[in-house]
């Protein structure tokens, strides 16, 4: 199967939404000729199936696609396309260590589609159009973070001409932000990292202030705290929201994306009005929850490492890895945290960072 | 009576001749073919496998003998000296030997010492303490095992083992007068020289990889290999691939937390998608992994048995290797090489040690651990100058 039709394909069940029936059956056989095409066509993915002794004819089902570690994206252009085709590359934020995750796309089509699907559905169900103020940089100025490139794509699809971002390359405004903040006429979706609204909640604790944002407002947060030199809890952040912001806990959303994915999760919160720590997982993604040790899948409802397999991915891996920790309920995928990284038990220096690299 | 003062009081009470024919019948209870301490080490330990530490802690305390100690003693203290009455002993790691040999020093100087075990493994100090205690009360009352950072300050000198960062917070706490020896972060690489067979040098590397599992310092934690003829890496890849396979139910792997799991698998996928790279990996589960590099690569160095292979032009790239890991390089296990060349390679990693492959574990008592004097570096030397 060419890789258009495979796009056709994926773009098709994108176009139906996040409320088209769950099909396992269709799943199954778009991820299995996409894992074909991919061993096909995308050399460092399959120099990796190759050291484990699998290939796509062996492969039955989706579980057994082979999925690589986010690490890996650091290590090789994990591409099924020439680099000349090329037009965007996403990158980790590399914050903690010095190499970077890379996602290479040849095509935003899919990416856009399913960001749009899932944000239109979970940040933007009961309008049209609203005006976005974003605590991230613009694509414009982060041209490789795809957090920026999710927040373009909104403002541009689903914003008002009001919408505004108000990180720039020198750092983040909060004058112009809470001075905007405190003269809105208008409900807004406020979306941003975590960490930028941690800055938000301290820039008005600073100031003795406590707004009330109009009726409407929701707010969407993202990402963690890696690599920070302050970490709060999510119901911590969520909790100071509702304090400083006047936002109710039922209309506040956390997403949880990886650079590597070219799909995103969401609570459901202002689609059922109930506050939710569970995210929807797309209709064209599956994600496995592994035993760590022995890569099996846990009972349904225990915790375990999160392996994603995301039909979006057509131009690199469906099937990645995470360092997460989560669970799967009937309410939907839950994240608990990441794996903490192995110390070593021994007096050998573990120093990938002293040593690796050119 | 505090910790302190008891050390103190029991350092009064050392006889140098005395603690070390103790230390002599100490260490041949270890050695003994049925050791109870070496059974109770292998019951409890938890890191490693029960072979593993047999073989590791067998051979290690082999030629521990007490002439071996009196040589050292004699080579040490050879001038007049202020020995320090408490030793604190900070350690770190996990590996049995590495802690005996740690509290056993001291009191070969004539020092009482107070140990404050690794958090990853309280039990070799507690047990080796213990096993002087059986042996030989008044030697048994000059070691006490304990976790109280303040005798970082009132002992009369200070050897710590761990991270760079924690030596270096240690330091910090130890008043300036008093002796302070730090063993940081190092590793070790073995080099595969072009005057040796492979089959005989990857029998001797699986053993340096095998034992501790690639959790020590003195643990390879990289092997090059001279790849002349073209392909010669390649072949000792698999010869080593083979060796490790046989070890694997000989000297099993000891069980791994499932963050180490998490981080071998990892460790193999990021070597699996790069270009050039080769893995040699057993039929099942992650027991060893070898990856063969391509020629010019800077792998991370490998760990619990997953090692980076990387082919070698000639000595001069041995060198640069070496270089590059300045200067944390402890040890350099070799075969196959001219002396010459192997001690200017060490020289420029900052390691202070050459040693055969397949010896990589098992250094003298006497050795110069990170280029330190086991004794000498513990005392005040005194000049009596002639009138």
């Amino acid at each position: 199967m060419s890789r258009r039709d495979l796009d056709r394909k994926v773009l098709a069940w994108l176009g139906e939404g996040v409320d088209a029936p769950r099909d396992d059956t269709r799943f199954e056989t778009l991820a299995l000729e996409l894992f074909a095409y991919q061993y096909a066509h995308n050399p460092a993915y399959q120099r990796l199936c190759r050291a484990f002794r699998v290939r796509p004819e062996d492969v039955a089902r989706w579980q057994d696609i082979p999925a690589v570690p986010t690490g890996a994206f650091k290590e090789a252009r994990l591409a099924a396309f020439p680099e000349a085709q090329e037009v965007r590359i996403f990158r980790t934020s590399g914050s903690t260590t010095a190499a970077r995750g890379q996602l290479h796309l040849d095509t935003l089509e899919l990416y856009q589609a399913s960001l749009l699907a899932t944000f239109a559905a979970y940040i933007c169900p009961d309008r049209k159009r609203i005006r976005f103020v974003v605590l991230a940089p613009s694509a414009a100025n982060a041209p490789d973070s795809s957090l920026s490139y999710m927040f373009e794509v909104a403002c541009r699809e689903l914003g008002s001409a009001r919408s505004a971002f108000y990180v720039e390359p020198q750092g983040w405004e909060p004058e112009r932000l809470i001075a905007d903040l405190r003269e809105l006429d208008e409900p807004i979706a406020l979306v941003g990292t975590a960490f930028a609204f941690v800055h938000l909640l301290d820039a008005l604790e600073a100031r003795g202030l406590r707004l009330g944002l109009p009726d409407g407002t929701r707010v969407m947060e993202t990402g963690g705290f890696k690599g920070r030199s302050r970490e709060v809890t999510r119901g911590e952040l969520h909790g100071a929201i509702t304090a400083a912001l006047g936002v109710s806990a039922s209309r506040i959303v956390n997403q949880y994306g990886l650079c590597e994915l070219g799909s995103q999760f969401y609570e459901p919160t202002l689609r059922t009005g109930v506050p939710t720590r569970s995210k929807r997982v797309p209709p064209w993604v599956r994600t496995r929850v592994v035993d760590p040790v022995s890569m099996k899948d846990v009972a349904t409802g225990e915790r375990g490492l999160l392996v994603h397999y995301d039909l979006v991915n057509t131009g690199s891996v469906l099937a990645v890895q995470t360092s997460d920790l989560g669970r799967v309920t009937q309410a939907g995928l839950e994240i608990l945290g990441r794996l903490e990284a192995a110390e070593t038990r021994g007096c050998s220096i573990a120093a990938d960072a002293l040593l690796a690299g050119p | 009576m505090s910790a302190l003062e008891g050390l103190r009081e029991a350092h009064h009470k050392l006889e140098p001749a005395a603690v070390i024919d103790a230390l002599d019948r100490v260490l041949a209870t270890w050695r003994a073919p049925a050791s109870v301490w070496r059974t109770k080490l292998q019951h409890e330990h938890g890191i490693y496998s029960s072979q593993v530490l047999e073989l590791g802690t067998a051979e290690a305390l082999r030629d521990w003998t007490g002439e071996a100690l009196r040589r050292m003693r004699a080579r040490e203290l050879r001038e007049p000296c202020r020995v320090p009455p408490v030793t604190a002993v900070w350690l770190a790691g996990s590996i049995p030997s590495a802690a005996f040999h740690a509290i056993l020093l001291p009191l070969v100087a004539g020092s009482a010492v107070y140990v404050k075990p690794s958090s990853q493994d309280p039990l070799s100090a507690r047990l080796f303490a213990e096993s002087l205690r059986a042996q030989d009360p008044t030697l048994g009352a000059a070691v006490v095992v304990g976790n109280d950072p303040t005798l970082l300050e009132s002992a009369d000198a200070v050897v710590a083992h761990g991270a760079d960062e924690t030596i270096a917070a240690i330091r910090a706490r130890v008043p300036p007068q008093r002796v302070f020896v730090g063993h940081g972060h190092k590793l070790s690489l073995a080099a595969v020289g072009p005057a040796v067979e492979i089959d005989t040098a990857a029998q001797a590397v699986a053993i340096d990889i095998a034992l501790y599992d690639g959790r020590g310092c003195l643990s390879p934690a990289y092997v090059g290999v001279v790849d002349r003829p073209a392909g010669r890496a390649a072949a000792f890849g698999r010869a080593l691939a083979d060796e490790l396979e046989q070890l694997a139910s000989k000297l099993p792997r000891g069980p791994l937390l499932t963050s180490e799991e998490a981080a071998l698998h990892e460790m193999r996928a990021r070597a699996a998608v790069r270009e050039g790279v080769r893995l040699e990996l057993p039929e099942h589960g992650s027991e060893w992994t070898v990856i063969l590099e391509p020629a010019g690569s800077r792998p991370a160095p490998g760990w619990l048995r997953c090692l980076p292979l990387v082919p070698l032009f000639d000595a001069c790239e041995l060198e640069d290797w070496c270089r590059r890991l300045a200067p944390h390089l402890s040890s350099l296990g070799h075969m196959g090489w001219g002396r010459q060349e192997l001690l200017s390679a060490v020289q420029l990693g900052g390691g202070s040690r050459a040693c055969t492959l397949g010896r990589m574990h098992f250094p003298p008592i006497d050795w110069n651990h990170d280029g330190i004097s086991p004794i000498r570096s513990l005392l005040r030397l005194i000049d009596a100058e002639s009138p």
